[in-house]
């Protein structure tokens, strides 16, 4: 079954900018799905829209068969959990803190105006820090860590919200390639061992090529290629990556020639 | 070929912007006309230094040192009625603030309406509320406190509500994306945000408060005013001489216990 189903969504921003151009797409549960194009190609559009913090201008977002609509969006979220590029972690609270704000969703407001948590909630926190190495790093606040420790916070914080699906946005952009590589590692083990449902977005080719499951090619709003990962041939990759108006581009060849 | 220039500014022509330039002289020209209407006048500045010496000569007097039991009740009582007030604020503010900041607020008319609200509360003066204050509860520290707590709260809610529109908006869509509440989002995204801001705002009111709550005594309204005022009518500088002392000391102390706080807040328990 389908863990998300796109049903022609549209997204045009107010300044007239149109993110989205007719999308349609199942994505299985439990499958790593990678997300490719250019910059710009409505890519995090896309993401944002499974998780509410956008809402489409046509067409609708299941989650699980529940529409994603802004009076069900804490109900969805609480399922669909979000990685960042820049971590957005709370960077003046610790590192467990960070964690169990991915609690907050199955709480009420009572509890957290005193900043309260359940001693379950704190056990959920400390295995989610586990799973991603940083327990030792639990008290510390979160802008003492490396970028790829605060990835890594990122991660735990959504495991600890027990999410059936979780969507990475371009979540190795900002990391050197070992953390780059720590980072894919951990989204994919967690996408097999507990059978979530990974979406992630990237802009390196050769990653998507050796950890997705299935991948979607995007440019200026469309998809332009959906298949396996063998399936991306160079001709392919040249839809993803074209540019409009440019006829003979040089950069997108060489760009190519080494992906 | 005309001769290179070496210096020239960061603009397109290489001249100072016309507009800023215009500006700050039409500035200084309108500053220099108009001074005559609050009599400022160098003549009669420099005629007056001699006396304003005179004066400083008068406050090398021995202190009086009987003075200094009932000096110290009443500087205890200025500085509780800061810290009464200033909490008292504190408390009124942080919900103030948070409906007074626009990405924080739950609808625009609310956000106009608190933002109205804080400025009606201080508009006027301390002094003024505390006159107010006085004839509703009668002379002593109460209409003192409450006077203070009053405008603070004008001023507080403001400064609070600006701190929370900085805060870094990407933390907040990170709590926003995992399913927290309208609450928890500013209660876990927000306040730690604001956080140093509101140490330092809270600690620039107290030393503000420490000096305003010195003067409300004028009006009966408690603390170290009326001794203050009364000791310079009646000419008794061996008093004056401490009790400006003491006001300075407090002061001091307070400044540097708020530079310590803001620095380990900003920077993690071991800075």
């Amino acid at each position: 079954m389908s863990a998300i189903s796109i049903q022609s969504v549209s997204k045009r921003f107010p300044n007239g900018f149109e993110a989205l151009k007719g999308i349609d797409a199942e994505i299985r549960s439990g499958s790593f799905t990678v997300v490719l194009g250019p910059s710009g190609a409505g890519k995090s559009t896309l993401l944002r829209l499974m998780n509410g913090l956008e809402t489409p201008t046509t067409g609708m977002v299941r989650i699980d068969g529940e529409i994603v609509d802004r009076r069900k969006v804490r109900h969805i979220r609480s399922r669909v959990a979000m990685v960042f590029q820049q971590f957005n972690l709370v960077d003046r609270l610790s590192v467990v803190t960070n964690v169990l704000t991915g609690r907050l969703a199955h709480r009420s407001w009572v509890g957290s105006v005193f900043y309260l948590f359940r001693q379950e909630d704190l056990g959920i926190a400390r295995e989610a820090l586990c799973r991603v190495g940083l327990i030792d790093k639990a008290w510390s606040r979160a802008d003492k860590l490396s970028g790829g420790q605060q990835q890594r916070v990122g991660i735990a914080r959504a495991l600890a919200q027990r999410p059936k699906v979780i969507l990475a946005d371009e979540p190795v952009a900002s990391l050197d390639p070992v953390s780059s590589e720590e980072i894919m590692t951990l989204l994919r083990e967690i996408c097999d061992r507990d059978g979530i449902t990974v979406v992630v977005n990237l802009h390196q080719v050769d990653l998507a090529r050796r950890f997705a499951d299935r991948i979607i090619g995007m440019n200026g709003g469309r998809i332009v290629f959906d298949g396996k990962p063998e399936e991306m041939t160079q001709s392919v990759l040249r839809t993803i990556y074209q540019r409009e108006g440019i006829e003979d581009d040089t950069s997108l060849d060489m760009a190519l020639a080494y992906a | 070929m005309t001769p290179a220039l070496i210096w020239r500014w960061p603009t397109p022509n290489g001249l100072p912007p016309l507009p800023l330039v215009g500006g700050v002289l039409a500035l200084l020209a309108g500053l220099w006309l108009t001074a005559p209407i609050v009599e400022v006048d160098f003549v009669r500045l420099i005629g007056s230094f001699g006396r304003m010496l005179a004066f400083a000569g008068q406050m090398f007097v021995t202190p009086d040192w009987e003075y200094v039991p009932q000096l110290l009740a009443k500087m205890l009582e200025t500085i509780e009625m800061t810290v009464l007030s200033t909490a008292i604020a504190i408390v009124v503010s942080l919900p103030l603030g948070i409906l007074a900041a626009s990405n924080a607020t739950p609808h625009p008319v609310v956000y106009r309406l608190t933002r109205d609200l804080l400025s009606l509360m201080r508009a006027l003066p301390e002094l003024v509320w505390a006159l107010v204050f006085v004839s509703a509860v009668g002379l002593g520290p109460l209409p003192g406190v409450m006077a203070l707590a009053f405008v603070t709260v004008g001023f507080m809610g403001k400064f609070f509500a600006e701190s929370i529109e900085v805060v870094d908006h990407k933390a907040v869509e990170g709590v926003r994306a995992h399913g927290a509440g309208w609450l928890q989002v500013r209660l876990f995204a927000m306040l730690p945000q604001a956080l140093p801001d509101f140490v330092g705002t809270v600690m620039y009111i107290l030393d503000h408060n420490l000096r305003a709550a010195a003067i409300l005594g004028l009006v009966g309204a408690g603390g170290i005013g009326y001794d203050l005022v009364m000791s310079m009518r009646l000419f008794q500088y061996d008093r004056l001489l401490l009790i400006a002392l003491a006001i300075y000391v407090v002061v001091t102390v307070l400044d540097r216990a708020s530079d310590r706080l803001r620095s380990r807040i900003i920077h993690g328990r071991r800075a």
